[in-house]
């Protein structure tokens, strides 16, 4: 599967227009300040392809994250099989999120989801480092780097 | 309509003073309009206000498609029974067989076609309403609550959907017409459904309803609108509003039921103002109309405070069903869930709009979205467009969505059990609604699965 890192805010558009393309699209961000703002849209235009965005990211201090996923299908895409993955980690109190996954399908030979969450860091999971004799502070800086490893570690080597 | 006079004074008066407005909307229609109802001044002064607001604000530009809403060319005002079906034979055909494959008794299709303003079975409705009104419950029209109940519609009226939030609610202010009062007590529970259709002396769904609900602390009321039976109506269009007050540890349950002719749009702007450990519900069916806009709104102002929405489109030929829901956070300890199921068919379109918003005080916040869509053809387009605004670290929300056919594993399964193709796809359409349909109550889910399985007929081979 053909991969796509995006590690820079801004506007993002792929189209796949070959048949059986196929296309992965990453994104891990740590963001500390001002508002960090990524849209990505992925338009599925030949037969058989295949699609998974995941985009990860962790806001600290009063910074912001804005991410919005569009999917489209269009009525030539069939047996369009595509994902779209949202996940934002809170790591103040100050820090803010607003996720967007939109999806639109305009054929019925597909499978599309998406799912977008915004959470912060278990008081359990903190407690189970802690209960293991590592510092809250430091175990709160290993959550949060385990967090994003979920995306980066699907990078492949080459890249 | 009582018969003209046949006296000469007396025909020169109706001229100026028919029941039917002309089309388009003038501040003398509005002045008509209270003054056909005998309102107070204060009623008249707050629809003059909405009007000017009206004229001002733009028309949407998200959403469904209103390039083709020409407001020049509707009544904004029939007299219930005026402009509607006046005998069963007018009622068209496709009407009258939808009616027969539902089983609905025969009593009740008369006033689902529109020929009859009410139920003639005043004994049993009767004695709901004196148990109802035993408790101090006042469940009324609307127009009946600004004369008798000023006070508590002044308190009220328009302070959760100002004339000014949308377009469409400044229409409806100016120009409402029917709609219900409810008011529940502290701690009274209605046990029955509250029907919009069992109230008496009550025109039949009109253009612009206008609906206001206040539970009081402790309260419970389940509220139904609406009926599976196509509701048939001259006009096309339609912006009801719903404002419901939901006061400490009360509970309200709104369900709708929408199924209005093909042609008409629903433009329909409802909330809820929930209090500290209060709860909220919508259970919201769509079926008809050729574009919907709703999206119920749940504002969790207290501790605690809970709401749910359970909302269906089913969306066929030239149909856009855009429905949703709206849940605003506002307080601590709050939580919402949302789930929407959609099936889109026959080349109509069915949207998942929706907003989710946690705001900087409401720590501790759970929030969680489903939108599942089935799409049952190729020409046939299902959307999902949500928003999530989180401000609060503090809390957790959660959002998915996916969109599928009935795939052929799950058709070849069930074939093998022995039902047809056409059984097997209606099943697992069943299937898929079920946990929305068990939250209606009794008669509405019965009628609700045939209607989906008529609807569904011949959609997927």
């Amino acid at each position: 599967m053909q991969q796509i890192v995006i590690k820079k805010p801004g506007k993002y558009e792929y189209v796949l227009q070959k048949e059986g393309e196929e296309l992965e699209i990453l994104g891990a961000f740590q963001i500390e300040t001002d508002t960090c703002e990524v849209q990505v849209t992925l338009i599925h235009e030949a037969p058989h392809t295949k699609g998974n965005i995941f985009l990860r990211a962790t806001v600290s201090g009063e910074a912001k994250a804005h991410f919005s996923g569009n999917i489209i299908v269009r009525p030539t895409a069939i047996d369009t099989n595509s994902f779209l993955t949202e996940n934002i980690l809170l790591l103040s109190e100050k820090a803010t999120a607003e996720a967007i996954p939109n999806l639109e399908i305009l054929t019925n030979e597909v499978h599309c989801s998406h799912a977008a969450t915004v959470g912060h860091i278990d008081a359990e999971q903190l407690f189970y480092l802690q209960s293991r004799g590592i510092a809250a502070e430091f175990a709160e800086t290993m959550i949060a780097k385990g967090f994003l490893t979920a995306v980066t570690d699907k990078i492949k080597k080459d890249l | 309509m009582p018969p003209l006079s046949t006296d000469n004074n007396a025909a020169t008066s109706t001229d100026s003073y028919t029941y039917i407005a002309k089309p388009g909307l003038t501040e003398d229609v509005i002045r008509m309009i209270s003054g056909s109802k005998n309102e107070p001044e204060w009623m008249l002064k707050k629809r003059l206000e909405a009007l000017a607001i009206f004229y001002k604000m733009d028309m949407p530009t998200w959403g469904g498609d209103l390039s083709q809403i020409n407001f020049d060319e509707y009544h904004y005002y029939l007299k219930p029974t005026d402009g509607e079906v006046k005998s069963w034979n007018d009622v068209p055909k496709d009407i009258k067989d939808t009616f027969d494959r539902l089983k609905i008794p025969e009593a009740e299709r008369d006033v689902l076609s529109g020929v009859k303003a009410q139920f003639d079975s005043e004994v049993i409705y009767g004695s709901i309403l004196t148990t109802l009104e035993k408790q101090g419950v006042i469940f009324i029209s609307m127009d009946e609550a600004v004369k008798r109940f000023p006070d508590m519609v002044k308190q009220y009226f328009g302070r959760l959907i100002p004339s000014a939030d949308n377009k469409f609610a400044a229409l409806n202010t100016a120009a409402w017409s029917g709609g219900s009062f409810v008011y529940i007590p502290a701690g009274v529970e209605v046990t029955m459904p509250l029907q919009a259709y069992f109230r008496l002396n009550a025109p039949q769904a009109g253009q612009f309803e206008r609906t206001l609900i206040i539970a009081e602390t402790g309260s419970k009321v389940h509220y139904v609108e609406g009926c599976t039976a196509p509701a048939y109506s001259a006009s096309s269009l339609h912006a009801a509003v719903v404002e419901i007050f939901i006061k400490p540890g009360a509970n309200v349950q709104y369900t709708t039921v929408q199924n209005w002719y093909k042609s008409v749009y629903n433009l329909v702007t409802k909330r809820a103002y929930v209090e500290a450990e209060g709860q909220m519900t919508w259970t919201d069916c769509n079926l008809g109309s050729k574009l919907t806009m709703k999206y119920p709104a749940f504002i969790l102002a207290g501790k605690g405070a809970k709401g749910e929405t359970l909302s269906m489109a089913l969306a066929g030929a030239n149909q856009h069903l855009d429905a949703g829901s709206k849940a605003i956070h506002l307080a601590p300890y709050t939580s919402s869930s949302i789930v929407s199921k959609s099936i889109s068919q026959k080349g109509g379109r069915a949207s998942y709009r929706g907003l989710v918003q946690v705001n900087p005080a409401a720590h501790h916040v759970k929030s969680r979205v489903v939108c599942d869509a089935l799409i049952l053809d190729p020409e046939s387009r299902s959307d999902t467009y949500p928003t999530n605004k989180i401000y609060n670290s503090s809390g957790s929300l959660e959002h998915e969505a996916s969109v599928s056919k009935v795939s052929e594993a799950q058709l070849f399964y069930l074939m093998t059990r022995g039902l047809t193709q056409n059984e097997a796809a209606k099943t697992i359409v069943s299937g898929f609604v079920a946990p929305l349909i068990k939250k209606l109550p009794l008669e509405y889910a019965v009628e609700m699965n045939r209607l989906i399985d008529m609807e569904m007929e011949g959609s997927v081979g």
